[in-house]
């Protein structure tokens, strides 16, 4: 698709147009090491350089507390509710575009979850290659350090005051040209991006999984019973954080609360974690998944073997949050990938 | 159905008009679907039935498909928030169901077969569906059995009917209580030890359906296994929690499958793999 030029100096302008009908969220700098999509407003110091969103962007699709139904006690009527702000999420990097992609799929197919799908087609992605790897991430070994679909819009820091902007739709392209003219990117923008992307694929390389990412769901299948499960699980907090962070766990519980006359109330869904304790308990207390073990273990599994067999990509995308968010420093797909693999290595 | 305003999270309107107590903590619940059309169930789905204000639980329905009426039953156990509201409610009341949900037991596959149903303690509520249902066609099958486990005599549900079913002579009807008290008379011991009492089982053309808690499964299908059943004659219907009833929320997951999509009622040959099923 086409691809433009633009310059630093029209962004402010271009900031300001999508603001007047979208809520336009940008990377920014909340304290040292920790960056985030925040509302943006006129002088707002857009950090360039983020390594990672510490909060996912699913948030934005799928926020953590979200009303699905309005209902009346006394006359048991119930109506939908549908929120769907127009949005611009401007700088998401691949790996996160690649987890929307992945809910996209997930909650899209089947019984389409429609409070998800307006949202979605509220929401203008715009792209951002990445200048800076966090030291947690390994998007590059699992097949998330590019994307060719899911972005309106995508980005590339090509210079200090340069970018060029790759076009992924009819409404990226619109949004972009909202200032006039726009500038077709020269071969030479185009080969700085180019370079600019290697640059920076080659640092994420740094953390690596041993194996072709392809491999995980049959490594996971010959690893059931294998003793890291317990290694690591028995110093889970069963806090959830892990699954908080993720920005492709999207499990949730559906919850009712009634206003102070007992009349009208709402059915909200809030996200929930497969780590908490009572995930898979049913009535009478009977626990599916008793044991930590047993909870850790089906998160690995559904992040490299489920959700593949599912939609031939891995359930995790390398973004390293969940290794930062975990307390007691067991949540680590990369290592517990690869000690899989190690384990089996006699295997090979 | 109108895709602007439809969300599958709208319950839709029943109003209860018969409430009978089975046992202590059992309730059976006949409601009517306000929207005068019959539920177009098939035996083993389930429903999701919203309280409002207390929250949403899956029930299995009880009641066999009825093309002519728009009622359904269910049963429940007074255990947790929802069926505790429940059991407060009257006849009149309104509440909220999303469904049917889930795969059914395959009754054409039944048909010219012989069929066992063994139904551990609350399990005779969703085998009821098809048990009814079976009978409604009594001519399409061959031998019924069914067989009913209970932990204790005070906590049998259905005993009038299961003892008119016994009766009756359509359905071969074997029972036991695992802690048997003064009063009862019958078989004593777990679900297991009645399987040996079906005599001249025919293996090759037995198709089993079974409800109970957990723990009955293993047992139970190696017992089966033991007599010569195939394990794709052998269907199970499992519970777990169902929270969405559309394949997202991710709780009723059993290795990669949803119970709630998948299942509940499952083939015992496609989930022997899964080390979470049973």
């Amino acid at each position: 698709m086409t691809t433009y030029t633009v310059y630093k100096e029209q962004l402010p302008e271009l900031f300001g147009k999508w603001s007047e009908e979208y809520s336009l969220y940008v990377p920014a700098k909340l304290r040292e090491g920790f960056y985030d999509l925040v509302a943006w407003k006129p002088g707002l110091e857009i950090a360039w350089d983020f390594d990672v969103a510490y909060n996912s962007p699913k948030r934005f699709l799928f926020p953590p507390r979200e009303a699905l139904i309005t209902f009346d006690r006394r006359t048991c009527e119930a109506k939908p509710v549908f929120e769907a702000p127009p949005q611009i999420l401007f700088g998401v990097h691949p790996y996160d575009v690649k987890a929307i992609n992945q809910l996209d799929q997930l909650l899209e197919g089947g019984a389409p979850d429609q409070n998800y799908v307006r949202r979605r087609e509220a929401t203008v992605i715009m792209a951002y290659e990445p200048l800076t790897v966090s030291s947690t991430a390994f998007w590059a070994s699992v097949g998330a350090g590019t994307v060719a679909h899911g972005f309106d819009l995508y980005w590339t820091k090509i210079g200090p005051a340069a970018f060029t902007v790759e076009v992924g739709s009819a409404k990226g392209e619109e949004l972009l040209s909202l200032c006039g003219g726009l500038v077709p990117a020269t071969a030479g923008d185009k080969e700085g991006a180019r370079r600019a992307r290697a640059r920076v694929q080659f640092r994420a390389r740094k953390n690596s999984l041993r194996y072709n990412w392809e491999e995980t769901p049959r490594l996971l299948a010959k690893c059931w019973d294998s003793p890291l499960w317990r290694r690591y699980s028995q110093m889970c907090l069963a806090c959830g954080s892990c699954n908080l962070v993720c920005p492709t766990c999207y499990c949730f519980d559906i919850r009712d609360e009634v206003d102070d006359q007992l009349g009208e109330g709402v059915r909200y869904r809030e996200w929930d974690g497969c780590m908490l304790e009572g995930f898979a308990k049913v009535a009478g207390n009977h626990n599916f998944r008793p044991k930590a073990q047993d909870r850790y273990r089906h998160r690995y599994f559904r992040k490299g073997k489920y959700i593949y067999d599912k939609i031939g990509e891995l359930g995790c995308v390398g973004c390293g949050r969940c290794v930062r968010a975990c307390t007691a420093g067991i949540a680590n797909p990369l290592k517990v990938f690869n000690e899989l693999w190690e384990e089996t290595a006699h295997e090979h | 159905m109108n895709t602007k305003t439809f969300s599958p999270y709208v319950p839709r309107p029943v109003t209860l008009v018969e409430k009978t107590r089975l046992s202590d903590f059992v309730t059976r619940f006949t409601f009517e679907q306000d929207n005068g059309k019959p539920l177009a169930h098939k035996p083993g789905q389930f429903v999701n039935l919203s309280v409002y204000g207390v929250g949403e639980a899956p029930f299995s329905i009880s009641s066999p498909p009825r093309r002519t009426q728009n009622t359904f039953e269910i049963a429940v156990r007074k255990i947790g928030v929802v069926t505790s509201a429940m059991h407060n409610l009257e006849p009149g009341a309104k509440v909220g169901i999303r469904g049917p949900y889930g795969t059914s037991f395959p009754v054409m596959k039944f048909v010219g077969k012989d069929v066992l149903i063994v139904a551990g303690g609350l399990g005779y509520i969703p085998l009821r569906s098809l048990l009814f249902y079976q009978l409604r066609h009594r001519e399409e099958f061959g031998r019924m059995v069914l067989m009913v486990g209970t932990r204790e005599p005070k906590e049998r549900i259905f005993v009038d009917e299961i003892a008119e079913l016994a009766k009756s002579g359509d359905v071969e009807v074997l029972e036991t209580v695992d802690m048997p008290d003064e009063t009862w008379k019958g078989n004593v011991g777990v679900i297991t030890t009645l399987l040996p009492m079906v005599k001249d089982l025919d293996p090759s053309s037995t198709y089993v359906s079974m409800v109970g808690p957990p723990i009955m499964y293993r047992f139970v299908i190696a017992e089966c296994r033991k007599r010569g059943i195939a394990s794709d004659q052998i269907f199970v219907s499992l519970e777990r929690k169902m929270k969405c009833g559309l394949g997202k929320c991710g709780h009723c997951q059993i290795n990669e499958l949803n119970t709630c999509i998948d299942g509940p009622v499952f083939c015992y040959t496609d989930i022997e793999a899964y080390q979470e099923a049973i």
